[in-house]
């Protein structure tokens, strides 16, 4: 079998596909030990995180009134 | 009561459980709709066109995908159509991969993203950063990322297939990382 050869692009363009994703493809393991020796792209994978979890911190909430204009429009006030 | 009681009070014109399930997912339309649109009127009116459009459907679902993908169905397709009526805008073009991903020198960043509460000028910056996205890879990110949904149920939403899903979402996530990347200005050229 050819031997992953691994380099940081390779590892930056994986963690942008496949973050999230099951991880135990021959490839995936190189990575993971090139992640454990690589602080560029130990930092790149911590920025795609950090990156994900701003927009999963930024929430909205529903505006005064909101929920009552809703059922007025739905017609589902009593 | 249950959610599957509720669909089927419903389906037979039962106006408390339709109400029931307005309330049970407002807030999670009108958040993902406002993570689209990134404008408040707008996720208020497409929060009412997906209820409006669930009311009117109710009785043809029938329980093969759960009630809040249907829903997120529902408010991509409104978004996006929304978004082709004013395609004037222009869009970051991801055609020169190579602009995407570069191998410069990566440094941690010093702000974290538990800080987004309590900054407006942050949140402004990740609603200018995303808002150059375009649509179409700003649905599968908010899904899939997000909100959270597996790839085949972000596929499903968006009618794409699941390799599609992960190529809109490796240049969605390497085109925000590198936005955000600027804004904090700790990567040196």
């Amino acid at each position: 079998m050819k031997k992953h050869e691994i380099i940081c692009k390779d590892v930056m363009e994986h963690i942008c596909e496949n973050l999230g994703e099951e991880l135990d493809s021959p490839k995936c393991a190189a990575i993971k030990v090139h992640l454990n020796n690589c602080d560029n792209c130990s930092n790149y994978f911590k920025t795609v995180e950090d990156t994900i979890q701003f927009y999963k911190n930024y929430n909205v909430e529903l505006p005064e009134g909101a929920h009552e204009r809703l059922l007025k429009f739905l017609g589902l006030t009593n | 009561m249950e959610e599957i009681k509720l669909i089927e009070q419903a389906q037979l014109g039962d106006k408390k459980s339709l109400e029931e399930l307005v309330k049970k997912y407002e807030i999670t339309v009108y958040n993902f709709s406002f993570k689209i649109c990134r404008d408040k009127n707008r996720a208020e009116n497409t929060m009412q066109e997906t209820f409006l459009s669930m009311i009117k459907n109710i009785k043809q679902f029938k329980g093969d995908s759960k009630l809040s993908t249907w829903l997120y169905t529902v408010v991509s397709n409104h978004c996006l159509m929304l978004a082709r009526t004013e395609s004037k805008h222009a869009y970051t073009s991801f055609e020169d991969e190579e602009g995407v991903i570069n191998e410069k020198k990566f440094m941690d960043w010093k702000v974290t993203p538990d800080k987004i509460a309590e900054d407006k000028e942050l949140k402004e910056f990740l609603d200018y950063a995303i808002a150059k996205l375009h649509p179409d890879y700003r649905v599968v990110f908010l899904l899939r990322d997000v909100e959270g949904l597996s790839s085949e149920e972000t596929a499903k939403i968006c009618n794409l297939s699941v390799p599609a899903v992960k190529s809109r979402l490796h240049r969605a996530r390497a085109f925000l990382r590198n936005e955000l990347n600027e804004k904090f200005n700790y990567e040196k050229t």
